[in-house]
C-alpha cells in the first residue's frame, strides 16, 4: 500500500513538498525570532559583550584617571606575579575553593542522614534553609558582630570555660579566611543538605533492606549502595559550591571590611580592590579574566564527571 | 536445649526483643540534632535579643543576655530606618527585584518558547548563545559595564540598574523552561493553530498555563538573588536615590564606629524580612525551585 503511494510519487511532488516544507519551517523561524530577540539582545548587550571587553581591556594599559588605552600585550598579566597579593590572593581563594568543596558537602551529608527519617523533618529543613534566603550582606553583618571581639563566640567560650578568651577572629591573618569560610558553611549548608535529602529520597530503598537482612552493617550500606547512588547529587552540590568559592565576595567585603589586608582575602576581592579602590582597570580585568579561567575549566571538568557517573548509573 | 514455649520468660524475651526491633531505630539521634540545631541557630538567637537592647545596654551587658526591655526596638527602626534611608533603598530593591524578575523570567519563557515549539532553524545555538551568559563569573562583567555606562549614562540610574538585573536573570531561566516547555505536549499548540490561534495567543493561553509552577519557583529564585546583590549595586548604583537595599545595610555596617550594633542587626533584620517572608509563605515554589536546575 505505502510502496505504490511512494511509487506514484513523481520528483516533482516531492520537491515541491520539501519546499512547502522548508517555507514553512522559515516562516516559524521568522516568528521565533521575536520571540528569542529580547532575550538575545539582553544577554549579549549586558553579559557577552561586556566579557569580550573585559578580556580585550586586560590587553590594554588603561587607568580609570587617566584614560590610556595603549595596547599592552602581557603586561597585566606579568604583573600578576610580580606582586607578592596575587599569589596571596591566590592561594587565599585555593583554601576558598576546597573548603567550600568540602566542609558543606560533609556537614550536609552528615546532617541529611541524621534527619533522614525523623519527625517535623520539614521543620528542620526549612530552620537549617533560611540563612540561604538571607543576603550574604546581612549574614555577614550579623557574623561580623558573632566574631567581634566582644562577640558571640569570644563572650561564649569565656562564659563556658570561666577564662577570659579574646581571640580576634576577623583581625588575624591566621584566623580571618577560616572564619569567614565558617560563616559561608553556615549560609550554605542547608540548601547542600536539602538537594541531599532530595537525592537519598530518590533511592529505592529495597537494595538497602536486602543488605540490612544480609548482616551489612551501617557503613558498608553507605559506602556500597547509598553514596554511589547519591554520587550525581554530590557532584552537582559540589559544583555549585565550587563555583561559590571562587567568586564569593559579599560576605568577604562586608565582614573583613577592616582587615588590613582585605585585597588579598581572595581572587574576587583582589580584583575589585584593584578595579574599583585602586582605579586600575586594566589590571583589574586581567585578574578578572585569570578568575574567570579558572572558574570555567574547573566546572567543566566537574560536570564532564558529573554525566560521566551519571550515564554510569544509568 | 529444646524450646519450651511455655516458659513466660522466654516468651517475654521474645516480645521485648519484637518491642525493640519494632521502635524507630536511632532515637538517640535525637541528642546530636537538638544540640546542632542550637549551636546553627545560636546567631538568630543573638539577632533576637540585639534588636531589643538600647547601645548602652549593648555595650554594659553579655551579647546573649535577654534584654532588659522590649521598648528598645522602636528606637532602634527608627535609628536603621533614617541613618541608611533604608525606606528609598527598600522601595529602589522592591522594583528592581519585582520588575526586574518578571521582565527577565518573561523574557526567558519567550525565548524558550521560540526554541521548543516553533521550528526555529539553529536552536540550538541560540540557546547555547544565551546558556553562555551563565558561565563567567560575575567579576568579569564589572569593569566593562561600569565603563560602558558612564558613556551611555546609564551609571546611577534606575534603568541601568534593572537592566543589568533582568540580563543576569534570564540564562538559568531559560534554561529550566527551555525542559519544561519542551514536556508538553506538542497537541495542545497544534489544536490551537487548527483553530487559527496565532503564535502569540499559543504561547499566552496555552504554554504558560502549563508551567505556573515552573514560573513561580523561577520568579521567587530571581527576586530573591536581586533583591539580595550587593555586588553590581555597589558598583553601578550607590547613589541615594537608586541604590539597593543591602548597599545601603553595607553602608550602615561600614560606618561601625558611630552606629551602636544594635541598629545594624535591626537593619538586617529589617532588610531580610521581605526573602524570608516569601521563603515561609512560598515554601513549597523555593523547594520546588530548587530542583529545577538538576534536572
Amino acid at each position: 500500500m505505502i510502496k505504490t503511494a511512494s511509487a506514484t510519487l513523481s520528483p516533482e511532488i516531492l520537491k515541491d513538498a520539501r519546499r512547502r516544507e522548508r517555507r514553512v519551517a522559515w516562516r516559524q523561524t521568522r516568528i521565533a525570532w521575536l520571540f528569542i530577540a529580547p532575550a538575545v539582545f539582553m544577554v549579549s548587550a549586558f553579559l557577552l559583550a561586556p566579557v569580550v571587553f573585559n578580556v580585550i581591556l586586560s590587553f590594554t594599559k588603561w587607568q580609570k584617571f587617566t584614560g590610556l588605552d595603549k595596547f599592552a600585550g602581557f603586561a597585566n598579566y606579568a604583573r600578576l606575579f610580580a606582586v607578592p597579593y596575587f599569589s596571596e590572593a591566590l592561594s587565599n581563594t585555593a583554601v576558598w575553593v576546597v573548603g567550600a568543596m568540602v566542609l558543606p558537602l560533609a556537614f550536609g551529608l552528615g546532617l541529611a542522614l541524621l534527619l533522614r527519617n525523623i519527625p517535623l523533618q520539614e521543620t528542620f529543613k526549612s530552620l537549617f534553609f533560611l540563612p540561604k534566603v538571607m543576603a550574604p550582606t546581612a549574614v555577614g553583618a550579623i557574623w561580623y558582630y558573632v566574631y567581634a571581639p566582644h562577640g558571640v563566640i569570644n563572650s561564649a567560650v569565656a562564659g563556658i570555660t570561666g577564662q577570659p578568651f579574646d581571640v580576634g577572629w576577623l583581625y588575624d591573618a591566621q584566623t580571618v579566611t577560616p572564619s569567614v569560610i565558617a560563616t559561608f558553611v553556615w549560609q550554605t549548608v542547608g540548601i547542600t543538605m536539602v538537594l541531599l535529602l532530595l537525592g537519598l529520597a530518590a533511592i529505592p530503598r529495597d537494595p538497602i533492606e536486602a543488605a540490612r537482612v544480609d548482616g551489612a552493617s551501617g557503613w558498608q550500606i553507605f559506602r556500597h549502595i547509598i553514596w554511589p547512588l547519591l554520587l550525581p547529587t554530590v557532584l552537582v552540590v559540589t559544583i555549585l559550591n565550587v563555583a561559590a568559592g571562587f567568586t564569593t565576595f559579599d560576605l568577604l567585603w562586608v565582614m573583613a571590611g577592616s582587615y588590613p589586608g582585605k585585597r588579598t582575602l581572595s581572587l574576587a576581592v583582589y580584583m575589585y580592590y584593584e578595579s574599583f579602590s585602586n582605579g586600575a582597570w586594566a589590571y583589574g580585568s586581567a585578574v578578572a579574566v585569570v578568575l574567570g579561567a579558572m572558574v570555567i575549566a574547573v566546572t567543566a571538568a566537574l560536570a564532564v564527571l558529573q554525566s560521566r557517573v551519571e550515564k554510569n548509573i544509568r | 536445649m529444646a524450646i519450651d514455649i511455655t516458659d513466660q520468660n522466654f516468651i517475654n524475651g521474645l516480645i521485648e526483643k519484637e518491642r525493640r526491633a519494632q521502635r524507630p531505630r536511632g532515637r538517640w539521634l535525637v541528642v546530636p540534632i537538638v544540640v546542632l540545631t542550637i549551636a546553627y541557630l545560636t546567631p538568630f538567637y543573638y539577632l533576637f535579643v540585639t534588636i531589643f537592647k538600647t547601645s548602652e545596654e549593648y555595650a554594659k551587658s553579655g551579647v546573649l543576655q535577654l534584654p532588659t526591655s522590649l521598648a528598645p526596638i522602636v528606637d532602634n527602626v527608627v535609628q536603621a530606618w533614617t541613618i541608611a534611608h533604608l525606606g528609598q533603598a527598600g522601595l529602589n530593591s522592591l522594583s528592581y527585584a519585582v520588575v526586574g524578575a518578571a521582565l527577565s523570567v518573561a523574557f526567558a519563557a519567550a525565548a524558550a518558547f521560540g526554541m521548543t515549539r516553533l521550528n526555529l532553524i539553529g536552536a540550538n545555538g541560540w540557546f547555547m548563545l544565551i546558556f553562555t551568559g551563565t558561565l563567567f563569573p560575575f567579576q568579569m562583567y564589572l569593569v566593562p559595564l561600569l565603563f560602558g555606562y558612564q558613556r551611555l549614562g546609564l551609571i546611577n540610574s534606575w534603568l541601568g540598574m534593572l537592566l543589568v538585573y533582568v540580563a543576569i536573570c534570564i540564562p538559568f531561566p531559560l534554561l529550566v523552561l527551555r525542559n519544561s516547555f519542551s514536556g508538553i505536549t506538542r497537541e495542545v499548540d497544534e489544536a490551537a493553530r487548527i483553530e487559527g490561534a496565532s503564535e502569540w495567543r499559543v504561547f499566552i493561553s496555552m504554554i504558560v498555563p502549563n508551567a505556573t509552577g515552573p514560573l513561580i519557583a523561577l520568579f521567587l529564585l530571581q527576586f530573591t538573588f536581586i533583591w539580595n546583590d550587593l555586588l553590581f549595586s555597589s558598583i553601578l548604583a550607590n547613589g541615594i536615590e537608586v541604590r539597593s537595599i543591602m548597599v545601603a545595610l553595607q553602608s550602615l555596617q561600614g560606618t561601625y564606629s558611630t552606629i551602636g550594633p544594635n541598629v545594624v542587626i535591626t537593619a538586617t533584620l529589617i532588610s531580610s524580612i521581605p526573602t524570608v517572608l516569601l521563603f515561609i509563605v512560598l515554601r513549597k515554589y523555593f523547594m520546588a525551585g530548587l530542583q529545577l536546575g538538576n534536572k
